[in-house]
């Protein structure tokens, strides 16, 4: 930047202002602050915008922009970001750092960003979590037509960043409070923080048979929307009963000539919707009462693969000969590195909460599928994440 | 100057990821995706040995090769 005059119009109720007014704090340049609220300086600032009724507006010199993205900040100040400031900005104390940018931490980070509460959340895989993964999301309120997950999680982010969360993509390894803080160790160095969210979810449980470990990735699967291309007219196995495995095989059609569901039980755990969209498809065989035991593979056409699953059913030995196996059994909260924190967990390894979502630990709170309780859908996943939220902000008031 | 591809499919969220953090990084690379590309399948076997995505392919300077399976930053960021 050259040494153009930086003026920022504003108001203290606008939460975009806040968040704007924090970045160029953060930037460390020196600019000057105007507030709408007098009626002077609103006049002003409509003449010097064409009359624009939108806040906030930053001018650099001449030139203005109406509530200026990251990528304008980053044009025209990047000459004042120092390494310094960037070492400087690592070893801050943070408000609060979410672990997971699942929909949970997400929508809490709406919350707290827009209150100033400055936002640091990380994410180890996919920005969006479990949502990410999904082809296709039908109850989540709001999309009447029903919307991709990929493009929920994208928005999801967009609107936390809109309001200044930041986005660290590494993973919490452990944590400890100390004193009135809490003590992280991450990919990304040693971190501090006033308070945080517990995030994570949850993951694929493995199925332990022979075969899985031996053929995962080349025959063995459990990410149908990263995998189920290689499928094409293709026979696969599915194993699982409960909804997200009838979800997935049902996503799995587009790409396989025919997919054995092998159930253990005898009925479905699934929602009768997509059980009755099962019973159409042609494509798909169920057979309850039945259990993958082992899976099988060999060289074909040069290529080490899977080429049969031998199951029980009805307790007879049966072989389903498929070209691969995709395996939904159930989900487990991802807790591990909670290890050694002294945060409650349940007999099935959820964390334990009170009502307004905090932990055994003060300041520690927890929300969304990692939580005991939880209603395991997106749309209860943000609500909780706004919930926990908002006992943040009265956790860090008292605080203060 | 290492040359990097990026095998993906449409809707896979860890590819997204990985092409991201490349853009984060700065760094350019070739995406060949699997859906408008059946027949490349029978190449990311063969350079990584399993019928997943993402696989990201760096070819070196000295022509040696490095490969990464899946959304995997530490190694990401040792060979990238
Ligand atoms: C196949 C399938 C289909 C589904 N379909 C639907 C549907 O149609 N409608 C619906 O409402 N719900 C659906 N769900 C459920 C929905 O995806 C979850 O309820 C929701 O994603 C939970 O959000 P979350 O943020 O609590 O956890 P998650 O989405 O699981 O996100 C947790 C995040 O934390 C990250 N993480 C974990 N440990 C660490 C660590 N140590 N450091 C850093 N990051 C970490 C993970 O990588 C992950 O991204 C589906 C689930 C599956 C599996």
């Amino acid at each position: 930047m050259s040494n153009k005059t930086v003026v920022m119009y504003g108001a203290t109720w606008c939460s975009y202002c806040r968040a704007l007014k924090k970045k160029l704090d953060s930037i460390g340049i020196s600019y000057q602050y105007k507030d709408v609220d007098d009626p002077g300086i609103r006049a002003e600032m409509n003449a010097k915008t064409e009359n624009n009724q939108t806040i906030p507006v930053l001018f650099v010199g001449t030139d203005y922009w109406i509530n200026p993205g990251q990528e304008i900040l980053d044009a025209q100040f990047s000459n004042n970001y120092t390494d310094e400031d960037e070492q400087k900005g690592e070893k801050t104390l943070h408000d609060v750092i979410m672990i997971g940018a699942g929909p949970t931490s997400l929508a809490a980070a709406v919350y707290t960003s827009r209150e100033d509460i400055e936002t640091l959340i990380f994410e180890k895989g996919v920005i969006g979590g479990l949502a990410a993964i999904t082809d296709k999301i039908d109850n989540y309120p709001g999309f009447e037509e029903g919307i991709e997950g990929l493009q929920l999680a994208e928005k999801l982010q967009k609107q936390a960043e809109r309001f200044g969360a930041k986005i660290e993509l590494g993973e919490v390894q452990s944590l400890k409070k100390e004193g009135d803080y809490i003590n992280l160790q991450t990919t990304s160095g040693e971190m501090t923080a006033k308070s945080i969210l517990i995030g994570t979810g949850s993951e694929w449980k493995k199925i332990n048979i022979p075969g899985e470990k031996e053929f995962y990735g080349r025959g063995v699967h459990n990410c149908a929307t990263c995998d189920g291309p290689f499928y094409r007219d293709k026979k696969l196995v599915v194993v699982g009963g409960g909804n997200s495995s009838a979800q997935e095989a049902l996503f799995l059609t587009k790409f396989a000539k025919h997919i054995d569901i092998l159930i253990r039980k005898d009925k479905w755990r699934a929602s009768d919707v997509l059980i009755r969209e099962i019973k159409d498809n042609d494509k798909i065989t169920v057979h309850f009462n039945t259990t993958a035991d082992e899976i099988i593979g060999g060289e074909v056409d040069g290529m080490t693969k899977v080429t049969k699953v031998i199951g029980t059913k009805n307790d007879k030995k049966i072989d389903f000969i498929t070209d691969g196996i995709f395996v939904f059994i159930g989900l487990r909260p991802v807790t591990e590195y909670l290890k050694g924190s002294g945060v409650k967990v349940d007999d099935k390894g959820f964390v334990i909460t009170d009502k307004k979502l905090k932990t055994n630990i003060e300041g520690i709170f927890c929300a969304g599928d990692v939580r005991s309780g939880a209603t395991m859908q997106i749309a209860s996943a943000v609500g909780e994440g706004a919930s926990a939220a908002l006992s943040i902000r009265e956790y860090l008031g008292a605080l203060k | 100057m290492k040359k990097i591809t990026v095998y993906t499919t449409n809707t896979c969220g860890y590819c997204k990821m990985v092409k991201k953090w490349l853009d984060s990084k700065g760094v350019k690379y070739n995406v060949i995706n699997l859906d408008d590309h059946p027949e490349k399948q029978k190449e990311i076997y063969e350079k990584s040995g399993a019928l997943t995505v993402p696989v990201t392919l760096i070819e070196k300077e000295d022509k040696t090769e490095e490969v990464v399976i899946g959304f995997n930053l530490s190694r990401l960021a040792s060979v990238v």
